[in-house]
C-alpha cells in the first residue's frame, strides 16, 4: 500500500534541478510573452458571430477582405453555439465574468437594451452618427438604442409575416387575407373543395419558447393593444390580451390550426408548409428561400402577406427581429472593434451577406438593388413588410418578461389555464420580478 | 537516522508515507476544491441574495428567495414534474433493464451484437437522441403515430403528453446503462444454482423471485442510485424536446434553474432553485448510500 521511497541524494538533487529548469522555462515563456506585445505587431480583434445559415459561409471572405485593407489589424472570428439560448448563455456568462475574451459580438435585438443597461458593451454615441443610421431599418436603428443612446449597429433583419399558397388562394378566386375573419373563411372553402384531409389551415409558432411570444405579441398587435404598456406595466389592456389568447385556442379547437402548433417552433411549420401541408403560416423571411428551391414541392406557388388583422382597415404589423454587432465595454481596441462593426454592417458587405447566405439586410436601398432582386424577387416585398413592422417592447426587461410569459401563455394554448387566469399570473409574477427593478 | 530504535524508524517511515500521501493527494484535493467545493459554496452564497447584475441590483436577502420558491406555482410544478418523471423512468428503466439482460442471457447467438446496439442508445449523446424522438414523435410524420395506427397524437404539444412522452425517450436511452449492469451480474451466476433448482423442480417464477432477483439485489440498488441521480438532474432531453412546455409540464427544476439563471439572469433565485437541487440529490444520496451500507456494499 505504502508507495516505496524514491531513491535518496542522487533522486532529490536531479529533481530540483529540473524544478529550477522548469521554473527558469516559464519565466522565460513570461518574458517572451511581454516583450511580444510590446513590439509593433498586428493586434487582433476577437468577434464572436452566430453562423450564418445559407449556401456558402460569407463571413471568411468578409473578414479576409477587412484584413487586407486594414494592414495593422488581424481578425480572429469564434462562431457562437448554435441556438439562441446558447448564445445568450455564453455572452452572459463571459460578459458577466468581466474578462470576455472577445472585442466585438453578435447580440440578437431583443438583448441589447439589457446588456447596455448591465454595462456590458460600449457606448457608441460619439462615434456613430444618426445620418449612418438613417440608411437602416427604422426599427432596426431603434432596436440597437436604449436610453437616447447608440449601442449596437444593425447588422441583418427579419419580420414576421404571411406566407400563403398562391396556387391554393387562386384556384378559388381569393386574395391574401386582410382580416382572420377573411382567412378563416378561405381555409373553410378552400378545405372543402380540395378535399384532402391532410391539408392543415394555419401554422404558426405555440411551442413554449420565445417564438410564441413572438406570435401572441403580433396578435395583440392585430387588435389593436400591446404587451408593454407606456407606465411599464404587463398587458396594460388585459381583456384584449385574454381575448386574443382565446382568439388563438379557438384556432385550434375549430381545426382551422392543426392542435400541433402547441409543440411547433419555425423549423416544424417551415418544413409542413414546404411539404405543401398546409395554405398558410406565419414565418420570417429566411423560409422563402426554402420554399423556393428546385425540387421544392411548393417552389412557384408561395405569396408573401402582411399579417391579418382582427378589423378591417386596421394594419397588422409583424414582429421585426434580427442581429447588431456590439462592442465589449472593456476592449482595448475601441476605434478598430467599431472600424471592424461598420465594415460588417456596411452596404457592401450585407449585400455579399444577402447573396450568399438566409440573411436579409438592415440598408433599405439593397431591397431595391437590381442584382439582389434577381436573384430573390421578394425582396421588394420583404421591405414593405419589413418597414410596415414593429419592435418587439425595446426594454432592457425584455428577456425577463418573456421567459416568465412563455409558459403562461402555452398554458392557456393547451387549456391548463383558463386565458384570464394565465394573464393574471403573469402579471402577478413579473410584478414581483419588477418590483424595485424599473426606473 | 542514528537515534532511536528500529520502533522509532517505522513510525517515521509511516508518517514520511503518510505524509508523502498527503501530498500526492493533495493536487486531487486542489481540483475537487477549486471544481466542486467552490461553486458549490458560491452558489449557497448567491442563493441568500438578491443578484440581477443587468440591474446592478446585489443585495442580501437572508432566505428570501427561499420564501418565494415556497410560495411559487412553478416551482412547485417543476419539483412535482422532477419527481414524477425521476420516479417513472428509474423505474421503468429498472424493469426493462432486468427484463432485457434476462433476454441477452437467454440468447444463444446475437447476445453480443443486441449488447452494442443497446449500447449505441446509451452512447449517443442526449441532444441527438433529443432530435431522434422530435422526428419520431412529429405528429404527422412521426413513426411513433405511425405504429400506433396513424391517429394524430400530439406527443410534444399535448400537457397529458409531453412528460410521458419525455420519460419514454429517457427509457430508451438509459435502459442499456442498466441492461448493462445486470447482464454482466447474471454472467456471473453459476451455472449450478440453476441446475439445483432445477432438480429441486423450482418453476420458471421461483428461480427468478429465489434466484436470479436476491443475486440482482446489490447491482440493482447501484443502478437505481446513479439513475436516479441523473433523472433528478435531468435537464437536455426537456431542454431541447419540449423547452419545458406546453404550459411547464415538463419544466424540471434544473430547466427552472436555468432559465432563472441565464435567461432572466436572475442569479439569486436561480441559485436558490440550484440549492434545492443540490439539496434534494444529496438527500436522495445519502439514503441509498445508507441502504447499501445496510446491503454491506459501501464503506
Amino acid at each position: 500500500m505504502t508507495p516505496s521511497p524514491p531513491p535518496r541524494g542522487r533522486g532529490k538533487g536531479e529533481a530540483a534541478v529540473r524544478v529550477v529548469l522548469l521554473l527558469a522555462a516559464c519565466l522565460a515563456a513570461l518574458i517572451g510573452c511581454s516583450k511580444g506585445s510590446d513590439t509593433k505587431g498586428p493586434l487582433t480583434i476577437v468577434l464572436k458571430h452566430a453562423k450564418i445559415l445559407g449556401p456558402v459561409d460569407p463571413i471568411p471572405a468578409l473578414l479576409a477582405e477587412f484584413e487586407s485593407a486594414h494592414p495593422g489589424i488581424r481578425v480572429k472570428a469564434e462562431v457562437l453555439p448554435w441556438t439562441s439560448d446558447e448564445q445568450r448563455q455564453f455572452l452572459v456568462i463571459n460578459l458577466e465574468g468581466g474578462q470576455p475574451g472577445f472585442d466585438l459580438m453578435m447580440l440578437d435585438c431583443i438583448w441589447v437594451p439589457e446588456f447596455a443597461r448591465a454595462g456590458w458593451i460600449l457606448d457608441l454615441t460619439a462615434g456613430v452618427t444618426q445620418d449612418e443610421l438613417a440608411a437602416h431599418f427604422p426599427s432596426a436603428a431603434q432596436a440597437g438604442t436604449y436610453r437616447g443612446r447608440t449601442w449596437a449597429l444593425p447588422w441583418f433583419m427579419n419580420v414576421g409575416l404571411l406566407y400563403y399558397r398562391s396556387d391554393l388562394l387562386g384556384r378559388y378566386g381569393f386574395k391574401p387575407p386582410e382580416t382572420y375573419v377573411a382567412m378563416l373563411e378561405q381555409i373553410r372553402v378552400i378545405r372543402a373543395g380540395e378535399k384532402s384531409r391532410k391539408l392543415e389551415g394555419y401554422l404558426w409558432q405555440g411551442k413554449q419558447y420565445e417564438g410564441l411570444v413572438v406570435n401572441v405579441l403580433e396578435g395583440l398587435w392585430a387588435d389593436g393593444t400591446t404587451l408593454v404598456g407606456e407606465d411599464g406595466r404587463i398587458f396594460p389592456d388585459p381583456e384584449r390580451a385574454e381575448q386574443v389568447l382565446r382568439f388563438m385556442r379557438m384556432l385550434i379547437d375549430t381545426g382551422a390550426s392543426p392542435g400541433w402548433v402547441t409543440a411547433g417552433d419555425e423549423e416544424v411549420t417551415r418544413r409542413a408548409f414546404g411539404n405543401g401541408e398546409a395554405i398558410f403560416l406565419r414565418s420570417w423571411p429566411y423560409a422563402v428561400d426554402m420554399f423556393e428551391k428546385p425540387g421544392s414541392p411548393v417552389r412557384g406557388k408561395v405569396g408573401l402577406a402582411p399579417l391579418p388583422s382582427h378589423e378591417a382597415g386596421r394594419r397588422a404589423p409583424g414582429s421585426t427581429g434580427g442581429a447588431h454587432l456590439a462592442i465589449t465595454r472593456h476592449t482595448r481596441h475601441p476605434a478598430e472593434a467599431l472600424e471592424l462593426a461598420r465594415f460588417l454592417t456596411s452596404a457592401p458587405a450585407q449585400r455579399a451577406m444577402t447573396a450568399s447566405g438566409a440573411t436579409k439586410p438592415t440598408r433599405m436601398a439593397l431591397y431595391h438593388d437590381a442584382e439582389l432582386v434577381r436573384a430573390s424577387p421578394n425582396l421588394p416585398r420583404i421591405h414593405d413588410l419589413t418597414l410596415a413592422g414593429r419592435s418587439r417592447p425595446v426594454t432592457p426587461y425584455y428577456v425577463m418578461i418573456s421567459t416568465t410569459l412563455q409558459p403562461e401563455l402555452s398554458a392557456a394554448l393547451v387549456k391548463v389555464k383558463t386565458p384570464a387566469r394565465s394573464v393574471a399570473d403573469a402579471r402577478r409574477r413579473l410584478d414581483f420580478f419588477l418590483r424595485d427593478l424599473q426606473e | 537516522m542514528s537515534r532511536g530504535g528500529p520502533a522509532a524508524t517505522v513510525i517515521r517511515s509511516q508518517r514520511r508515507a503518510s505524509v508523502q500521501g498527503l501530498l500526492l493527494v493533495t493536487p486531487a484535493l486542489f481540483a475537487l476544491g477549486a471544481l466542486t467545493l467552490y461553486p458549490t459554496l458560491w452558489v449557497g452564497w448567491l442563493s441568500l441574495q438578491r443578484r440581477i447584475p443587468i440591474f446592478g441590483v446585489e443585495r442580501f436577502e437572508g432566505l428570501g428567495n427561499f420564501f418565494f420558491l415556497a410560495t411559487d406555482p412553478r416551482f412547485w410544478k417543476a419539483a412535482q414534474v422532477t419527481l414524477v418523471f425521476t420516479a417513472a423512468s428509474v423505474a421503468l428503466e429498472l424493469v426493462g433493464g432486468v427484463l432485457v439482460a434476462l433476454a441477452l442471457r437467454g440468447q444463444r447467438a446475437g447476445a453480443r451484437v443486441g449488447l452494442s446496439f443497446l449500447l449505441l442508445a446509451w452512447a449517443l449523446p442526449s441532444v441527438v437522441t433529443a432530435k431522434l424522438f422530435e422526428w419520431l414523435y412529429n405528429p404527422a410524420a412521426g413513426l411513433v403515430n405511425f405504429l400506433l395506427g396513424g391517429i394524430a397524437l400530439n406527443w410534444l404539444g399535448d400537457p397529458r403528453l409531453a412528460l410521458p412522452g419525455l420519460i419514454l425517450a429517457d427509457v430508451w436511452r438509459t435502459l442499456p446503462f442498466v441492461t448493462v449492469l445486470c447482464y454482466a451480474r447474471l454472467l456471473a451466476i453459476p451455472v449450478e444454482l440453476y441446475e439445483a433448482a432445477q432438480m429441486d423442480g423450482a418453476g420458471a417464477v421461483a428461480t427468478f423471485t429465489r434466484i436470479t432477483l436476491p443475486l440482482l439485489r446489490r447491482i440493482l440498488l447501484i443502478a437505481v442510485l446513479f439513475r436516479t441521480l441523473d433523472a433528478l438532474r435531468s435537464f437536455d432531453l426537456m431542454f431541447v424536446l419540449t423547452g419545458g412546455g406546453p404550459a411547464g409540464t415538463t419544466e424540471t427544476l434544473t430547466v427552472y434553474a436555468y432559465r432563472s439563471l441565464f435567461q432572466a439572469v436572475q442569479l439569486g433565485l436561480g441559485s436558490a432553485v440550484g440549492v434545492v437541487v443540490f439539496a434534494l440529490v444529496m438527500l436522495v444520496a445519502w439514503g441509498y448510500l445508507r441502504a447499501l451500507r445496510h446491503e454491506g456494499l459501501a464503506a
